[in-house]
């Protein structure tokens, strides 16, 4: 009866909305700094194979190769955005839009290690190894009249959701923080911000480093999730599609970001006839919403709105009364 | 001795906008700086606070050469400025861009700020009472919801005032803090900026509204061209025949009255 | 050998300095990074193909073809994703950026649909007929897109430098304000440098079709990087920067093609940008920036 239910085709979409919708706040940490990052498929790229060779080659637990995945990506995002920021906001864009470009053509031409456009099958599956775990301690799918197949999708689907709200959490309270307060001062008015005492250099190459992380955060759980990565997994199209969930749904607030992800993952799936022309779509979409309404979809007023419908349905809210961000 | 300035120059492209200009500031005196627009006044400012690099000279504070330091080492060694045109975080609250200006005096990291571990609940609750005292100290208590941007112009100055004051300076650098005011909103400044020197913080200000300056300064310098052509009580200022000159001989003539 | 790749290098180069100045023209001008400049030099490229390809035409049919068609898509880049930005208030810095995007998403995928994803033959006449000095083989083609871009270049500089409208253009790159004071029609200004932008990437991509006889939809991204990467190289909206800077790449790509890896051809332009920024982040020839 639940395994009616559970649709493992509907499971995976499930997942692709999460992992996107880490992607999402890569692309927004930055952003809310005033830093446009085109990098995000570039990191997301470097935490997958590096995620996925040290779990093939050394055989190494999939735990450790996420966090070597992440961790990589995270050097490299320091390692751009220290140079880049002292200069304008351009070049940021510049150089990280040559970063990701690179390295899609290294992972091309390094075939002794990445086996080039042909790309790397094999990778250990997150929710099989979930799965032989349980068994392990003796539990069968079957005993809640699950497939083993069923039972990957919810177990991978679940953590996914527990890793996402985590960060989604995360990023809330650092946003209602000093910390916070800083990358808005700075995103707002960068002298300003210099002028009161931030160190904007350190503010800055922190955010793009947190964007960095989340990127090749996503990129390893990625790798774990298909078990089959390639080059073209993070081309450029990858960095369009993860700037468009947070142009879509909006900068100024962290639940824009996860909106456009769901909405946009979820979009193609819907109406097939789009997919085809998703990119033409979202080329105009986001001409249109940079003339009409560059802070996206969600913004704070929306939000505001939200609470204030809620709140008046007399939902208790917590004691608390902090502001939308 | 609070603040030395030691033959300052600053040139952009061939242009002098400040050449060997030397003042000095006592504690707890407030000090203005006037002269006709484009004189140089507010790139004096730019150069203490570090937002220009000077092209040659010394600035000097609290007996530390302060030359070369970044914008935001400079508040925290104590020196903090408002902006002639206005420049607050619009978006934010008035009581969020003061607290952004406590920014320099508390330190939760990332982590401590996201686990809201004891000491960062403490700090956040000082920063957050900080930020009310400041607000009720500049007239702004039943604004502290609003957001910067949609208060009115004198309201909008008060709280740049109050931001600065967030960093606990010992020397606040006001530009133009009358500028667009009423008569009204000028009285409670200067009974504002009298209550700022009684907690014994010292002011530097750029003002054109005469009355004020003369009523407020303890010292006044005098900049002309870049150059600095009279320094002394308001008194001295106001019979000295060089600024009388300087004055007359701009369209800043009516403001002198 | 030597002095045959040196001819290939400048070949390629003198067109990177073509698209170079797209970008750099728009930069100056406006302050904004043209994202869809790529995608328009594609544009031109692929009408290349169409027209001596599917029509037989003669190639100075192609030529005007793709000046037309291009300056068409710029008039729409400004009208359509540019204008509507800076009428606005409180935009942020990096609404034109973000919306060029838009348009080289918009731009590569019509491509995809219009012309395919593949490679298209480009077939130029003159493509077999080459000179043999000595040892060296040099072809009709490289001498025809060298001569194109150094006139190019010498009526840019001309135009910018001694017509009227020209000398307003660079009033304009100065202070838009002051020049709009100063009675200069900014607005025309600006539709039209976007614009001469925009036809000069058309022209560059007939260029590089006639040089590597095929081209894609791709091509658009990995040469509006090469572009960016020569504007870095060579100072930030500095004409002869971005002329200069467009040599030096190409002569370096040749170089490691014959004597490094060609796979990694693509990456020098990057690093070039990375080296640019850490030792001298004006550019080669721009001025020191005083903040």
């Amino acid at each position: 009866m639940l395994a009616e239910f559970i649709n493992p085709y509907y499971l995976q979409i499930g997942c692709f909305v999460l992992i996107n919708i880490i992607l999402a706040l890569s692309v927004f940490v930055p952003l809310s700094t005033g830093q446009l990052s085109l990098a995000s498929a570039g990191f997301m790229g470097l935490g997958a194979y590096t995620s996925a060779l040290l779990t093939i080659h050394f055989e190494l637990p999939i735990i450790v190769g996420v966090i070597a995945g992440t961790l990589i990506a995270g050097l490299f995002g320091i390692l751009i955005g220290v140079p880049t920021l002292r200069l304008q906001g351009v070049y940021l864009a510049i150089v990280t839009l040559g970063f990701g470009e690179v390295i899609r053509v290294v992972f091309v031409n390094w075939e002794s290690l990445t086996k080039g456009s042909v790309g790397i099958s094999g990778i250990p599956h997150i929710g099989r190894e979930i799965l032989k775990t349980f068994k392990e301690f003796g539990f069968n799918p079957q005993s809640l009249g699950l497939q083993n197949n069923q039972f990957i999708f919810l177990s991978i689907f679940f953590l996914l959701l527990v890793i996402t709200v985590f960060l989604v959490w995360f990023f809330r309270r650092q946003s209602r923080s000093r910390v916070g307060r800083a990358y808005a001062a700075i995103n707002l008015d960068e002298k300003a911000a210099e002028s009161m005492g931030i160190n904007i250099t350190y503010y800055k190459v922190l955010a793009f480093t947190q964007g960095a992380l989340l990127a090749g955060f996503a990129g390893s759980l990625y790798a774990h999730v298909l078990a089959y990565i390639s080059p073209a997994d993070f081309s450029y199209h990858r960095a369009v599609d993860i700037l468009v969930f947070t142009i879509f749904g909006g900068s100024e607030v962290i639940w824009g970001p996860i909106f456009g992800a769901i909405f946009l993952t979820f979009l193609p799936e819907v109406l097939r006839f789009i997919s085809e022309y998703r990119y033409m779509i979202y080329g105009l979409m986001i001409i249109i919403l940079m003339a009409v309404r560059p802070q996206g979809l969600i913004d704070v007023t929306i939000i505001n709105w939200i609470k204030s419908k809620v709140s008046k349905r007399g939902v208790k809210h917590g004691s608390r009364s902090e502001k939308s961000m | 001795m609070v603040l030395e300035v030691k033959k300052a120059c600053k040139n952009f492209g061939g242009l002098a906008a400040v050449s060997d200009v030397s003042f000095s500031i006592q504690k707890g005196e407030i000090f203005g700086l006037i002269g006709p627009n484009g004189a140089g006044k507010t790139t004096m400012f730019n150069l203490i606070t570090s937002m220009f690099p000077l092209s040659s000279g010394e600035v000097i504070f609290k007996e530390e050469n302060i030359n070369g330091l970044k914008p935001n080492k400079i508040t925290e060694k104590g020196i903090c400025r408002t902006f002639q045109n206005i420049r607050l975080f619009p978006l934010m609250t008035a009581e969020e861009n003061v607290m952004v200006g406590v920014h320099c005096r508390s330190k939760s990291g990332v982590l401590s700020s996201v686990f809201r571990t004891k000491s960062q609940r403490k700090e956040e609750e000082h920063i957050r009472s900080r930020a009310t005292e400041l607000l009720e100290f500049v007239g702004l208590k039943d604004f502290a919801e609003v957001s910067a941007e949609n208060l009115a112009y004198g309201q909008q100055r008060r709280l740049e005032i109050a931001r600065a004051m967030a960093s606990d300076p010992n020397l606040l650098l006001l530009d133009e803090p009358a500028a667009g005011m009423n008569e009204t909103e000028t009285d409670d400044l200067f009974q504002l900026i009298k209550k700022i020197q009684s907690r014994g913080v010292t002011v530097l200000l750029i003002e054109h509204d005469m009355p004020l300056v003369m009523k407020l300064c303890d010292r006044i310098a005098v900049l002309n061209f870049g150059k600095k052509i009279a320094e002394g009580t308001p008194t001295e200022i106001q019979n000295n025949p060089q600024v009388i000159e300087a004055y007359l001989g701009s369209e800043e003539e009516e403001e002198y009255a | 050998m030597l002095i045959e790749q040196l001819i290939n290098g400048l070949t390629l180069g003198s067109i990177y300095a073509i698209v170079a100045l797209g970008f750099t023209l728009v930069f100056g001008v406006l302050g904004i990074i043209n994202m869809a400049h790529g995608e328009i030099f594609m544009f031109g490229a692929f009408i290349g193909v169409m027209i001596t390809s599917i029509f037989d035409a003669p190639l100075w049919v192609a030529f005007a073809a793709a000046i037309l068609v291009t300056a068409i898509l710029g008039y729409f880049l400004e009208n359509f994703a540019l204008r509507p930005l800076r009428s606005k208030q409180g935009v942020s810095h990096l609404a034109p950026l973000i919306s060029t995007i838009g348009v080289s998403i918009f731009l590569e995928n019509l491509s995809h649909h219009m012309f395919g994803a593949g490679n298209r033959p480009f077939e130029a006449p003159f493509a077999e007929i080459n000179f043999q000095i000595g040892s060296i083989t040099v072809y009709l083609v490289q001498i025809v897109i060298f001569v194109i871009s150094i006139l190019l270049m010498v009526a840019l500089s001309f135009w910018l430098g001694k017509t009227k409208a020209g000398k307003a253009l660079r009033a304009t790159a100065e202070n838009l304000e002051t020049a709009s004071l100063l009675g200069v029609d900014t607005k025309r200004i600006i539709t039209m440098t976007v614009i001469i932008a925009s036809a000069m990437g058309g022209i560059a991509g007939i260029l590089v079709g006639m040089a590597f006889n095929s081209v894609n939809p791709q091509m658009g991204l990995s040469m509006g990087l090469k572009g960016l990467a020569i504007i870095i190289l060579g100072g930030m909206g500095n004409v002869r920067g971005a002329m200069a800077g467009g040599l030096i790449l190409g002569l370096a790509e040749t170089f490691v093609v014959v004597y490094g890896d060609s796979g990694y051809k693509d990456a020098i332009a990057f690093l070039a940008i990375i080296v640019i920024l850490l030792i001298r982040p004006q550019g080669l020839f721009g001025k020191k920036i005083t903040t």
